[in-house]
């Protein structure tokens, strides 16, 4: 039973992870239409923009925070303006592999400058454990599974409750009507991004002090997060969520009452099964209802 | 006072001439239908007033200022409306989301402001009891209502409506009409009506321009639309003496 507290709580932090990669993925592909396969790098880089701020730079935590934060918010911003706008009228292949090698590049010039060696990352928890009667649990984790809680609770006020939540809402729907309507359109795509690349920069800077800061972390955080979202339902922000934890849980547990050497098969198994059987996912419209 | 000047647009896909020439002027609170057949460039025209598609030649005057190479959103802040004809609302927004976004075209207005103000065009429509429903629990009618609702929030001072009556029944198109008719003389509003419903356009219209394969073929008040040997000869061929257009 104390095992099983333990991982179910690692089982969240890193599904936390994988829901807030997902839900970057989501918003960009539903509001542009853009499937970012990049969108492991922009972990990656949300961990080293970490890297940067609170171990090279030495910064303390929250400006080093905020301060990766900021990067990440310029970082989707130049993506943006160097890979979306002019990608935006190509087919659909360019686009993928537009994003598959500004990925590679991305993986490649942070291996230029931090080199091929693991970092340390900080958490403001580290080394601290919560005693619950005899089951240890980890802070840092609880932490994450908190924070990404907050998040998605502010995601939904900003979508629903707010006037440009709403127009990013109306331009992810038709683009056409929202230009119409006198949105600008192009400044709401240009937030999006941002917002994206924002999400994934937590998700980055909570998996540092999960995993190591690692040039290679992005491949398997976008596989990850790529099945998520595949058993939540495509383009589905509920979806994005419910499959981020299922794919984390799956994997925890898997490796630990299964076979650490097949915890990858359970999801990616599941995602399989999905594909065949109910494409739309959990939360889901069909693909072919996309207008 | 001139709300709306196109002059001499044209509009050419490769060898198509779509629109040739064709001058359009709009005067506060004025009431202009376009008419003519299908394919005759109506919608054309719309998109090239709304900045969809860019005109071949011409220029587009609104509010005095010069928007031919203007964007669609600085257009729809310089007093441009506009609904569709296939009623494109935004589905998984709720009618209150919709018209927000309706009114969200003037920068600077806070949330609050925005709610209120589209709580309120509503309101004046009277569609108040609808405002936290989705689009899908809606009527088709009402569905129409919300578009219009949707242009008027971001009170524009020229509105074009791209057949507001196709699909409606007669006692909503009398409904329709009347909502028309209040709304221009309530906001000194200028409407350019796109319709295929004739009964609609000659007791609404003050002044009615007929296109035909992409040329003004006949403007005039709807009593001389009519009677306009050319505008028949469009619409029921050569020959034809019927007046009941």
């Amino acid at each position: 039973m104390a095992d099983l507290i333990q991982l179910l709580t690692n089982g969240l932090a890193l599904g936390s992870i994988y829901a807030l990669t997902a839900i970057g993925f989501v918003i960009v592909y539903s509001a542009t239409g853009v499937v970012n396969f990049a969108a492991g790098q922009f972990v990656m880089v949300g961990t080293f923009a970490g890297v940067a701020t609170l171990v090279n730079a030495g910064w303390p935590m929250p400006v080093g925070y905020i301060g990766a934060l900021v990067v990440m918010a310029l970082f989707g911003a130049l993506f943006y303006l160097i890979v979306y706008l002019p990608l935006r009228a190509s087919p659909i292949v360019t686009v993928i592999i537009g994003t598959v090698a500004i990925g590679i590049t991305i993986q490649n010039m942070a291996l230029l400058t931090f080199g091929s060696w693991p970092f340390p990352v900080p958490s403001p928890f580290d080394g601290m454990m919560i005693d619950l009667g005899g089951t240890v649990i980890s802070a840092h984790a609880i932490a994450v599974v908190i924070a990404t809680g907050v998040l998605i609770l502010l995601l939904w006020l900003l979508m629903h409750r707010t006037a440009i939540g709403i127009a990013m809402r109306a331009v992810a729907q038709d683009v056409k009507v929202a230009r119409l309507m006198g949105l600008r359109v192009q400044w709401l795509l240009a937030f999006t991004w941002i917002l994206a690349a924002v999400m994934a920069g937590i998700a980055g800077l909570m998996l540092g002090p999960m995993w190591f800061a690692d040039v290679n972390m992005g491949d398997p955080i976008a596989l990850k997060a790529f099945a998520a979202t595949v058993i939540g339902g495509f383009g589905s922000l509920p979806g994005a969520i419910a499959g981020g934890f299922f794919v984390g849980l799956a994997e925890v547990l898997g490796a630990s009452y299964v076979s650490s050497a097949y915890k990858d098969l359970i999801a990616f198994g599941v995602m399989i099964l999905f594909l065949l059987f109910r494409p739309q996912g959990i939360f889901g419209e069909k693909i072919q209802d996309r207008g | 006072m001139t709300i709306l000047d196109a002059r001499g647009i044209s509009k050419r896909y490769g060898g198509l001439l779509a629109l040739a020439d064709v001058d359009l002027s709009v005067a506060e609170s004025e009431f202009v239908a376009l008419i003519g057949p299908n394919g005759a460039g109506k919608s054309t025209l719309l998109n090239v007033l709304t900045g969809l598609t860019p005109p071949t030649s011409g220029t587009i005057t609104l509010n005095a200022r010069n928007v031919t190479r203007s964007a669609t959103h600085s257009r729809i802040r310089a007093g441009l409306g506009r609904t569709f004809q296939h009623g494109r609302l935004f589905e998984r927004l709720s009618v209150l989301e919709n018209v927000m976004v309706g009114a969200a075209n003037r920068p600077g207005r806070s949330d609050t402001a925005l709610r209120k103000a589209a709580l309120d065009t509503l309101g004046l429509m009277g569609l108040e009891r609808f405002a936290h429903q989705p689009i899908s629990a809606l009527t088709y009618g009402n569905r129409r209502m919300v578009e219009l609702t949707r242009a008027l929030a971001g009170q524009p001072r020229i509105l074009l409506l791209d057949e507001p009556g196709a699909g409606l029944n007669s006692g909503e198109v009398e409904d329709l009409m009347t909502r028309l008719r209040a709304i221009r003389a309530e906001h000194r509003l200028a409407i350019v009506l796109i319709e295929h419903n004739m009964g609609m356009v000659m007791r609404l219209a003050e002044r009615i321009v007929v296109l035909n394969f992409g040329s003004k073929i006949a403007e005039g008040t709807p009593t001389a639309i009519q009677a306009d040997p050319a505008v028949l000869d469009a619409y029921l061929g050569a020959g034809s003496s019927y007046a009941g257009v």
